[in-house]
């Protein structure tokens, strides 16, 4: 019997020490119990940030051990002021101190999708962050109260009340509550500042109502019919009046009126001095008039109207009423303390809602902090040292920013006063491996700090310390086959951009020391030499030899771009993308098993058809009188040097090496042709440019050919065929005419014919009537199957224009540091592979010196 | 002396408004970059552009800049490298950077390049000379970045003596701080070590065979004596200005050194505010480097009557 109260004494105290133990653990092995996994999802609401029924427990990292993200970058921002900011190195460096009220989450039995066959991790949701909830429609509400603010007979999709969590703080203290927001808008709109980020609050499409009033109130606004995307003759036509129209004399001449106005009417007779004439010539001093009547307008005297010039210049005014208030104008408003509301001048839900429309982080900032940080300068601008120092940057975001040198490093330590590192509903997910739940971010501090070469970002990589390193076209022989490479796709496609500009061609040949008995460019212009240079080039070569970070394209649309943001769906995987590309490329699908397959054989290099079309052209090229062959043996007499616009001073290596491939892949490809040896790529230096300027050489046709690629839109590929359709954004402006070139498709049983840029208008949402009968295809009135066959059929059409000629996908492929793991490894064009916040560690900073230590010790470095 | 010296201030003044104003117009003449078309924030960069006067007569926009900094010491507000910031602040955290590393630098440069300088000289046609010249010749071939790729390889990564890059911080004068840029000072140094020795060398050799050397021996001082009482003295004449054109290179940095050793210095301001039209920056770096080089100059001059007596400054006979 003692013996059994022994053995139960001893068995009850052991049973207490781990109780103990237990109760006291925080390390690695420690869980937390979690509420019910109901949050987020599409279209659900989750509870707002307690709800009861723990169903599953959090396991939590050791809250002692430190896990650094040692990352590098080769400039970081002097200022990052979300107001303000201007470049993607400033957005690098403030994605740490913000949060929004939604955010993307991997898909996994806590943030389930829609659809029951997704398994985790292969797409997303959008939940609740600092939201307690899902955005609730007020737009009735919003119509009865406010009714100019929405239009007339709306009921929904204009406005929108956001429910706010309550536990929201910045570092600093200060308690963010739906208020804080409205500081913050009032603050963007700050009339002295000019916020470069002003306009994404009040000139989007899904800006806010009334935004604009509030900017620009008590001033007048030029605006140039290109901004306002549209032309002189659209606005006349639409019933604009030719009294309401001013040019911008302040661009055009470089000078204001006596009363300090950059624009004056163009019917306006006060005459203005001409800087560029001297005094005393012939129209020293020009009216506004004179020189419209004379020379700009449609009929002017001289006939010199051009369209471009004039929709660069010329525009409209808008007068702005002085004094407006706030809270009668702007339709973004706390309606609570916790709920604020938000009223867009386009109507939005889901998904355009969630990633167009709110641009919280945009807007909330330290409002104390913030206006210590406005100063007047000498010239009487006015300027803010917000978010352009450690301590001028409150966060209310993961992390804080601890340290901060200028040009040298930045550091970032966890933000206690963060709400998700207490969240246990959405800021949790299911490890796909261990099926345990953890909190996300594991990370506890990250170094981002600026270097120059990528040399020294390797040798510190392989020194353990660095955790990515970005591979090299040297690197690819050691590294290729490491099971750390991770390969990182882009949405842009680079393409081979020719030009076929006539007027250009025709006026360089016109040009002294052009011999056209020796040498000859418009050849360019024939539809078989255009056709023979597309198929001349074996892409895969290209990226094999030059970088590993491309992968040959052979469509307009990028390998990633998302045709539906709801499922995640890539355009480049279905089957009437397939089926373009198979069009254009000529490829009999009937040959082949699946269309799969067919696709798959696309290599967009055919030396046959090349030297069969160069043969063609030939023939074509002589026709038209653009070259000779006197002595009747057959080859060309002239030689095409074709210029490749190279946007820098001077050629360096890397562009020289692409220079040469172009160059052999001609020479190779025109061989038993007429135009052996004839053809030839030589670079043409357009200055160091940070614009667009190599690519308007090839839109003026003084250069013939260079690399060229858009990017963005990587989730609305209908919106990026504005590149292609719009003048003012389109390369082939001058050539290719998309309202002349017409398009048939039948869709839903009916065949519609209507030109390629009006099917792109109504592919985005806008009415097109054709024959009387009025279409749109935009998001809200036709189903994506609809929508991608459009988007095919202007693919196709783009592809036929032998102007852009695709060659390359862009992406990445990189070393990822032993120290790491991606809870993924499938990419995803939205999560990427989870980035920072779902990045888990094999080994703690102490853990990881070890390592390192040992394997450098043995191998004199990391290997990978 | 006092007059000669208040004269070349004076005419330094002039000199420095002159540079300032042709800096000034020059850098507001390029063209700034065309704004995209559609893009919405177009419309707030002119708005921005009008506000900040770039479309006013260039000599009203100097007389602003002007008076911003003689009212107020304001060189302006960074209106594209570093959004928002005063420039003069922006310009003064990255100095310290560039001056630490280069003035570690000469520290030990100019006495080892001189001595070198020195004993080759004295060691004339032996292979101590040709030894030292040879391998001046090849040091200075060859640009300093090369060395820092090398060094930067072999003494960071291969034997792991130090640090890959500066350390960040501000603690200048710490340990950390000092091994962290050993590197970087051995890249720069090579080049003006072999700069003043070959100088030392040539000088000091022609000096060594003057008659007022021969005097001095047969006076009865000793080699040394006469060395460094008679032949170092002269042939400084021609050594200091370029100790001095060294500290001048102090302050303006080397933009490739600083990026391989990722030094957060004022190497590439200059240029970077080129590129980027960010004319505050430029015209500080500018004014700034102008003055640093006027000043310079007068050192140089003034200092060429302490070191040979002979030299009067400012004398009408």
């Amino acid at each position: 019997m003692s013996t059994m109260k022994k053995l139960l004494a001893v068995l009850l105290a052991l049973a207490m020490i781990v109780a103990m133990a237990a109760a006291c653990n925080n390390g690695d092995s420690g869980t937390t119990t979690g509420p019910n996994s109901t949050g987020g999802g599409e279209g659900t609401t989750p509870p707002a940030t307690e709800p009861a029924g723990p169903t599953y427990t959090i396991t939590e990292f050791d809250p002692n051990a430190k896990y650094t993200y040692n990352d590098w970058t080769t400039s970081i921002a002097g200022s990052w002021n979300v107001h303000n900011y201007q470049s993607e190195n400033s957005n690098e460096i403030f994605q740490y101190l913000v949060d929004s009220f939604y955010t993307f989450a991997f898909n996994d039995e806590l943030h389930p999708m829609k659809d029951p066959t997704r398994t985790p991790f292969d797409g997303y949701v959008i939940i609740p962050s600092m939201a307690s909830g899902m955005p609730v429609d007020v737009t009735a509400e919003v119509a009865a109260e406010h009714p100019d603010w929405v239009p007339e007979g709306a009921t929904s999709g204009y406005a929108w009340a956001i429910p706010m969590r309550e536990d929201l703080y910045f570092d600093t203290g200060y308690h963010i509550t739906a208020n804080s927001y409205v500081e913050g808008m009032k603050r963007i709109l700050d009339q002295r500042l000019q916020n470069y980020r002003s306009t994404d609050v009040y000139k989007n499409t899904y800006g806010i109502v009334g935004a604009e009033d509030y900017f620009f109130q008590g001033q007048e606004n030029f605006q140039s019919f290109t901004d306002m995307g549209t032309t002189y003759e659209e606005y006349i036509a639409n019933g604009g009046s030719v009294d309401d129209v001013f040019m911008d004399i302040g661009e055009f001449w470089g000078i204001e009126t006596a009363e300090g106005k950059t624009y004056e009417s163009i019917t306006s007779e006060v005459e203005i001095r001409d800087p560029a004439v001297p005094e005393g010539a012939d129209e020293d001093y020009v009216s506004t008039k004179y020189l419209w009547d004379n020379y700009l307008g449609p009929d002017s005297v001289s006939g010199y109207y051009q369209a471009g010039y004039v929709n660069q210049y010329a525009g409209t005014v808008k007068s702005y009423p002085a004094d407006v208030n706030y809270d009668d104008v702007v339709g973004f408003y706390a309606k609570d303390e916790y709920t604020l509301v938000e009223v867009f001048k386009a109507s939005c839900a889901d998904f355009t809602l969630f990633y167009n429309a709110i641009q919280d982080s945009l807007i909330l900032v330290e409002p104390d902090v913030y206006d210590s940080c406005i100063k007047q300068n000498a010239d009487g601008t006015w300027s803010s040292t917000y978010m352009t120092s450690k301590e001028t940057s409150p966060s209310y975001g993961p992390f804080s920013m601890t340290e901060y040198q200028t040009d040298k490093l930045v550091h970032y330590s966890r933000n206690e006063s963060w709400y998700g590192y207490h969240d246990d509903v959405n800021n949790v997910y299911k490890d796909p491996e261990d099926g345990n739940v953890y909190r996300l971010y594991q990370t506890t501090d990250i170094d981002l700090q600026k270097l120059d070469g990528v040399a020294t970002a390797k040798n510190m990589f392989l020194s353990g310390e660095l955790i990515g390193y970005g591979l090299q076209a040297a690197d690819m022989a050691e590294y290729q086959h490491s099971e750390r490479v991770f390969d990182t796709p882009a949405p842009t496609v680079f393409f081979s951009l020719l030009t076929g500009n006539k007027d250009g061609l025709d006026a360089r040949e016109a040009a002294e020391g052009f011999d056209t008995t020796k040498e000859d460019i418009q050849t360019i212009l024939c539809p078989s030499f255009r056709k023979a240079f597309a198929v001349s080039f074996d892409r895969q070569a290209y990226c094999d030899e030059t970088s590993p970070s491309l992968t040959p394209a052979f469509g307009i649309f990028g390998r990633t771009i998302i045709y539906d943001p709801e499922t995640a769906a890539y355009y480049r995987d279905t089957d009437v993308a397939k089926q373009a590309l198979c069009d254009f490329y000529s490829i009999d699908v009937s040959k082949y098993a699946s269309l799969d397959e067919a696709v798959d054989s696309i290599t967009g290099f055919d030396p046959a058809a090349a030297k069969e079309l160069y043969t063609a052209a030939f023939q074509e090229s002589l026709a038209a009188g653009y070259i000779t062959d006197a002595d009747n043996d057959g080859k060309c007499d002239q030689t095409i040097n074709i210029k490749y616009a190279v946007s820098n001073t001077s050629i360096n290596d890397a562009t020289q090496l692409r220079l040469d491939w172009y160059d052999a892949s001609l020479v190779e490809a025109t061989k038993g042709t007429p135009f052996e040896d004839k053809v030839h790529v030589v670079g043409e230096c357009v200055g160091n440019t940070t614009g667009e300027e190599f690519a308007d050489a090839i839109k003026a046709g003084t250069c013939d050919l260079c690399l060229a690629g858009w990017n963005g839109s990587a989730m609305d590929p209908y919106n990026l065929l504005q590149a292609y359709t719009w003048d003012s954004y389109s390369y082939a402006a001058e050539w290719y005419h998309p309202k002349q070139d017409m398009l048939t498709l039948t869709l839903n049983g009916e065949t519609v014919t209507m030109s390629v840029y009006d099917w792109a208008e109504c592919v985005n949402g806008n009415d097109v009537t054709v024959d009387g009968k009025t279409y749109n295809y935009g998001t809200n009135n036709a189903d994506q199957e609809t929508r991608m066959l459009i988007l095919a059929g202007i693919e196709g059409k783009l592809l036929q224009t032998f102007t852009y000629i695709p060659f390359a996908n862009n992406g990445g492929k990189s070393l990822l540091s032993w120290k790491v793991y991606y809870v993924t490894d499938e990419y995803n064009a939205v999560m990427g592979r989870g980035g920072i916040a779902y990045m888990k560690y094999n080994y703690s900073d102490a853990e990881w010196a070890d390592f390192c230590a040992e394997q450098i010790n043995a191998n004199g470095k990391l290997t990978y | 002396m006092i007059k000669y010296v208040l004269q070349r201030i004076l005419y330094m003044f002039f000199v420095f408004m002159i540079i300032m104003f042709m800096s000034f117009v020059l850098i507001r003449m390029l063209p700034l970059p065309a704004l995209a078309p559609n893009d919405p924030h177009t419309e707030i960069l002119e708005i921005r552009r009008e506000a900040l006067g770039y479309n006013k007569p260039y000599l009203e926009q100097f007389w602003i800049f002007i008076k911003g900094i003689v009212t107020k010491w304001d060189w302006g507000t960074s209106e594209k490298l570093y959004i928002g910031r005063d420039v003069w602040s922006v310009f003064m955290e990255k100095l310290p950077a560039t001056m630490i590393v280069n003035l570690y630098s000469i520290l030990w440069t100019i006495p080892v390049g001189i001595a070198l300088g020195v004993w080759a000289a004295l060691k004339k046609n032996t292979w101590v000379d040709y030894t030292i010249s040879t391998l001046t010749m090849v040091v200075i071939s060859v640009p300093s970045f090369v060395y820092a790729f090398i060094i930067q390889y072999l003494l960071c990564f291969k034997l792991r003596w130090f640090p890959f890059v500066m350390k960040a911080g501000t603690d200048y004068f710490s340990w950390a701080m000092f091994k962290s840029i050993i590197p970087p000072i051995l890249a720069l140094s090579f080049g003006v070590i072999a700069g003043f020795c070959r100088t030392t060398r040539a000088e000091l050799t022609e000096v060594l065979t003057s008659e007022f050397m021969l005097l001095a021996r047969t006076k009865g001082l000793t080699k040394t004596q006469a060395t460094v009482r008679h032949a170092l003295r002269n042939c400084f004449v021609v050594v200091v200005p370029g100790i001095f054109g060294e500290f001048i290179g102090i302050i303006g940095g080397s933009l490739i050194i600083e990026n391989i050793f990722s030094i957060p210095g004022v190497g590439g301001l200059t240029l970077a505010a080129i590129t980027n039209l960010d004319y505050n920056i430029f015209m500080l770096s500018t004014c700034f480097y102008t003055a640093i080089g006027l000043a310079a100059g007068l050192v140089v001059d003034i200092s060429y009557g302490f070191i040979d007596p002979r030299i009067r400054m400012g004398s009408k006979k």
